[in-house]
């Protein structure tokens, strides 16, 4: 007996199960989740590039009501506020905060992975522990000690000192995550070196920091961000508006009424907002491996 | 200790004495420990009876060698004149080589006559006779080389100047030879790529490789075009002429300090007694053992001790503290202008440098004293070429840590030492300028809750709590359930979520916190929207969330769940993306529901990769300032309950920072810095110690 051929026939050749009634169901409902939280996503980060070109807003933001493009808030925020000095002044910290970083760490890192000394565990250990103890705990003699040290050295500004604070809290966790790195590489490319005459120093330079680069960007990539996205340390240390970073900078168009400029807030956030995005979806992989590899700090 | 009739070299081994002087001495002592009561007596006075120092006829005989030794080093001067007519050579190197060794081989055989009465002698024997083996023939390896180096420099004059038309003809056809082989190859592959025989990525490798080959081919060949290669050649032995010079002068340091090693010395020393004389100068010791070169790095030690360490400590050169005494009176009764504060950080400095200096006696101590005990024993001091190979080789670590230690210390020691240190003084606004030392005062007040600062401790302490929990469990569940969402095999559109969910974390954090805190401000949007959503449309009924605390909290956990989700993501989708397909499918085989897959593989997977992270993730929210205090400023008050300083959704962290930084009661504030470093210290330790890397000690 001759059957046709109808559709349903067709050989089933996915390598999944076929879609039951259960699994549609299912599924539609994961759909339904993953847009409503896209959603909860994007709206709020909508507002803000939004109402950044919202013309039709006096100091508050406004959703909602009409729209009309503008740069205002833009120009506001380029002319009357010292938006420019605080962008320069994260820079400036975050890249001196990512070199010195990078100096010290490499270092340290190449020494606790290849060379046994005594009092290594224990002082790992040490600076382990003492790293555990937030930055914050410190406040009070930050102040103290950065008149001290600035009676001493003049032209020592805050910044700077905000600089040293931001690299010396990293130094422990940053060396960890290093350490871990080089003891993955063999150490039969540092004997090779060795063998063939290299000191400690060209072992460092010819054979570990061209190896331990990934990790390096990842270490310097994040000392990078840090400044940008702290507010309390500068909150403490930075007295003078044209001092601030961005974060401490932004805050000061919204938390008074006489200053108050939320939309110009707005485009601020945006100016700072794009590029570390930019960075942080172009290396997102990077970034989370750095992250969970240091995941030892709290 | 005992002189025995043996000394031991480096390596272990034991040499018969030469020392006939000891070797006598040690014989009877030898004797006296084996002997019975009653031959102790006679054999103490037979030990008694022997002759002097200056009357044994072996210190006689040695005198008179020491004598002639001492004429044979008076000669040199006339002895280097006379060679360094005789040597022909040039080059600076080779002179000074050949100089040193006709005056080593003069010297051994000076030496080789005497080598049985003194290892010392035996040294010098051999050490002379090493350079005066090896320096000739490295001079010659030189000399060659230096020839080889003029010949092959005429030559690069030779080809610079002659006209290689040619070879560059042939080079020329050789590369034209070449291009156009490669083209036939690559139209090959295309063609090859056209009848599907290998794939677009294939015939893209294909083609990079075939460049490459071509490149490489051609380039080579022009290096052995005549200049090209002679300049090469010339560049090659001024690089081996350079370096060999300094090899072969390590290879017969590396020599001596083997002979060193293996021949031992003798002293009539049995206590180490310069170390103990020497303790409070470091250095000293090293120069009277004759380590000179690295005496003077002791002595720099010594130089930072008495005139950096202990001046500071006593008060000298303070910013406007008074070293360690500083630490007790804190300023008390001083004048007017100073501070306490100020006191109690150079206090702290001085104890920091003290310490330093306590560390550099004892090293120093303690390499004197080990150097003299070696010797007792019958080891020979390193020589500067070794101190400084195993100073590169050990103190490499230490010097290239230093400046990591240095910050470490300053920055982040110091500050958590000083904080310590206010928990224990009544650091508040009435005692800005001059405070006293105080006991527990500010723990007690903390635990029972009392004062205008510690009341309402605990009240914060209990929310910081919930809060912690409460946010950082939404963010990680919030997290979870998206990343298995995402990551199931029929989900179209991937890449959109993942970089749409990636965002709360890639867009930085206070810009987003404060945004929602204008968005829920009381003419804010959200507000707005809010109570439209509620029905409330006249003023009086308006649910504003800033001005309720409840509300405020909700909201605060909603948006750290926004928040912390996107990282927690991130890193799930990582780890599900590792679980190997093969469980899924033996699973599926067992007939488990996809239900019962995600329960009994995915999750207990996740968890468990995750766990340290996930701590880390408690911990951050638990010290979450900014979220706290940018949102809603920590409000809203009420003062009934919280008192003036904090407001109903503090947690502790915000506490701290309007304590200590708005409100000025520093000590009570640093009170409860203490208890929170001390309880996260504790969690991260615990956190810590589960991680693969400490349990299994690779640390």
């Amino acid at each position: 007996m001759s059957r046709k051929k109808t559709k349903n026939d067709a050989l089933y050749l996915s390598d999944r199960q076929p879609l039951t009634t259960a699994k549609l169901i299912s599924l539609i409902i994961s759909y339904i989740l993953l847009i409503f939280w896209a959603f909860v996503i994007l709206w709020p980060l909508a507002q803000i590039v939004m109402s950044s070109f919202n013309g039709n807003q006096g100091s508050y933001i406004s959703i909602g009501g009409e729209y009309k493009f503008s740069l205002k808030h833009f120009t506001y925020l380029f002319n009357e506020t010292y938006f420019w000095n605080w962008v320069l002044n994260t820079i400036v910290v975050a890249v001196a905060t990512a070199l010195l970083t990078l100096l010290i760490v490499s270092f340290t890192g190449y020494a606790y992975s290849r060379f046994r000394f005594s009092g290594r565990k224990a002082s790992l250990m040490t600076i382990m522990l003492l790293q555990t103890v937030p930055t914050f705990a410190g406040i009070t003699a930050f102040y103290t000690l950065h008149s001290i040290v600035a009676a001493v050295i003049p032209g020592f500004t805050r910044q700077l000192f905000l600089i040293l604070i931001y690299a010396g809290g990293g130094i422990a966790s940053n060396t960890f995550i290093l350490k871990g790195y080089i003891d993955g590489v063999s150490t039969e490319l540092d004997d090779a070196a060795r063998i063939d005459g290299c000191g400690n120093l060209q072992v460092y330079r010819l054979i570990i920091m061209p190896i331990a680069r990934p990790m390096l960007a990842i270490i310097a990539l994040w000392s990078f961000i840090g400044p940008f996205l702290d507010y309390m340390m500068p909150s403490i240390l930075l007295n003078d508006p044209k001092s601030y970073t961005l974060a401490t900078g932004l805050h000061t168009l919204i938390n008074d009424q006489y200053n108050m400029q939320q939309p110009a807030f707005a485009a601020g956030g945006l100016l700072t907002a794009i590029p570390i995005v930019i960075l942080f979806i172009a290396l997102q992989k990077e970034l989370v491996s750095g992250l969970s590899s240091g995941a030892v700090k709290g | 200790m005992k002189y025995g009739t043996t000394v031991l070299d480096d390596i272990g081994n034991a040499h018969p004495r030469k020392n006939l002087r000891l070797r006598e001495k040690g014989v009877l002592e030898e004797k006296l420990k084996q002997a019975d009561k009653s031959e102790r007596a006679a054999i103490r006075a037979e030990l008694k009876a022997l002759p002097k120092k200056s009357d044994h006829p072996y210190e006689k005989d040695l005198r008179a060698v020491r004598d002639q030794e001492k004429k044979l080093l008076q000669g040199t001067k006339d002895r280097r004149r006379k060679s360094l007519s005789e040597i022909k050579d040039t080059d600076p190197k080779i002179r000074s080589w050949l100089l040193e060794a006709a005056e080593s081989e003069e010297r051994y055989r000076f030496y080789e006559q005497h080598q049985d009465l003194s290892y010392d002698f035996e040294l010098e024997y051999k050490k002379n006779f090493d350079i005066a083996d090896q320096l000739p023939e490295a001079a010659a390896e030189r000399r060659a080389l230096l020839d080889e180096l003029a010949e092959a420099e005429t030559d690069l004059q030779k080809a610079n100047s002659e006209d290689h038309a040619t070879a560059k003809a042939d080079f020329e056809e050789f590369r034209a030879q070449r291009i156009a082989e490669r083209d036939e190859q690559k139209a090959r592959l295309k063609q090859m790529r056209r009848d599907g025989m290998i794939s677009a990525k294939a015939l893209q490798n294909e083609r990079k490789m075939t460049d490459l080959a071509a490149d490489e081919d051609i380039k080579s060949k022009k290096r052995s075009l005549p200049p090209a290669f002679t300049k090469d050649r010339v560049r090659n032995i001024r690089h081996k002429l350079k370096t060999e010079a300094v090899k072969k002068e390590k290879l017969l340091n590396a020599d001596i300090s083997d002979l060193r090693r293996r021949t031992p010395t003798e002293t009539d020393k049995r206590i180490p007694w310069i170390s103990w004389l020497t303790i409070l100068l470091p250095g000293l010791g090293q120069l009277i053992i004759g380590q000179r070169l690295k005496s003077i790095f002791f002595f720099l030690g010594s130089l930072y001790i008495y005139l950096i360490a202990i001046p500071y400590s006593l008060g000298y050169g303070n910013y406007r503290g008074d070293g360690i005494a500083g630490l007790f009176s804190l300023a008390e009764g001083g004048a007017r202008l100073d501070r306490s504060i100020i006191f109690m950080i150079e206090g702290v400095i001085a104890v920091i440098l003290l310490v330093l200096a306590l560390l550099l006696f004892y090293f120093s101590f303690r390499d004197v004293h080990r150097n003299e005990k070696k010797e007792i024993r019958g080891i020979r001091l390193n020589n500067w070429f070794e101190t400084r190979s195993s100073l590169r080789r050990d103190g490499f670590p230490f010097i290239v840590s230093a400046p990591a230690a240095l910050v470490t210390i300053f920055i982040v020691a110091l500050p958590i030492a000083v904080t310590m240190l206010i928990s224990f003084t009544n650091y508040d606004p009435t005692h800005q300028s001059k405070f006293v030392w105080h006991g527990l005062v500010n723990f007690k007040q903390i635990v029972a809750g009392q004062g205008i600062a510690g009341g309402p401790f605990w009240l914060i302490t209990g929310w910081t709590i919930v809060w912690t929990l409460l946010a950082t469990s939404l963010a990680i569940f919030i997290g979870f359930t998206l990343a298995l969402l995402v990551n199931q095999d029929r989900v179209l559109g991937k890449r959109f979520f993942r970089t749409t969910y990636l965002l709360p974390w890639a867009v930085p954090a206070f810009i987003t916190i404060m945004f929602f805190s204008i968005l829920f401000s009381p003419q804010g949007p959200l507000t707005i929207a809010l109570n439209n959503l509620l029905g409330n449309t006249k003023p009086a009924d308006m649910l504003n969330i800033k001005y309720t605390s409840w509300g405020t909290r909700i909201v605060l956990i909603i948006l750290q769940g926004w928040l912390g989700s996107s990282y927690i993501f991130l890193l799930s989708t990582g780890i599900l993306q590792g679980i190997s397909k093969d469980l899924y499918e033996a699973a599926e085989i067992d007939g488990a529901t996809g239900f019962q897959q995600t329960r009994h593989i995915t999750i207990p997977l996740l968890l468990y990769q995750t766990a340290p992270l996930m701590i880390g993730q408690y911990t951050f929210n638990f010290n979450n300032f900014s979220i706290i205090y940018l949102f809603n400023g920590g409000g809203p008050f009420e003062p009934s309950k919280y008192g003036n300083m904090a407001g109903t959704t503090d947690i502790l962290i915000s506490y701290i920072y309007k304590l200590t930084i708005q409100n000025q009661y520093q000590g009570i504030g640093s009170a409860i810095t203490v208890v929170v470093s001390m309880f996260i210290m504790f969690v991260t330790w615990i956190g810590f110690s589960r991680t693969k890397s400490f349990k299994e000690e690779k640390l």
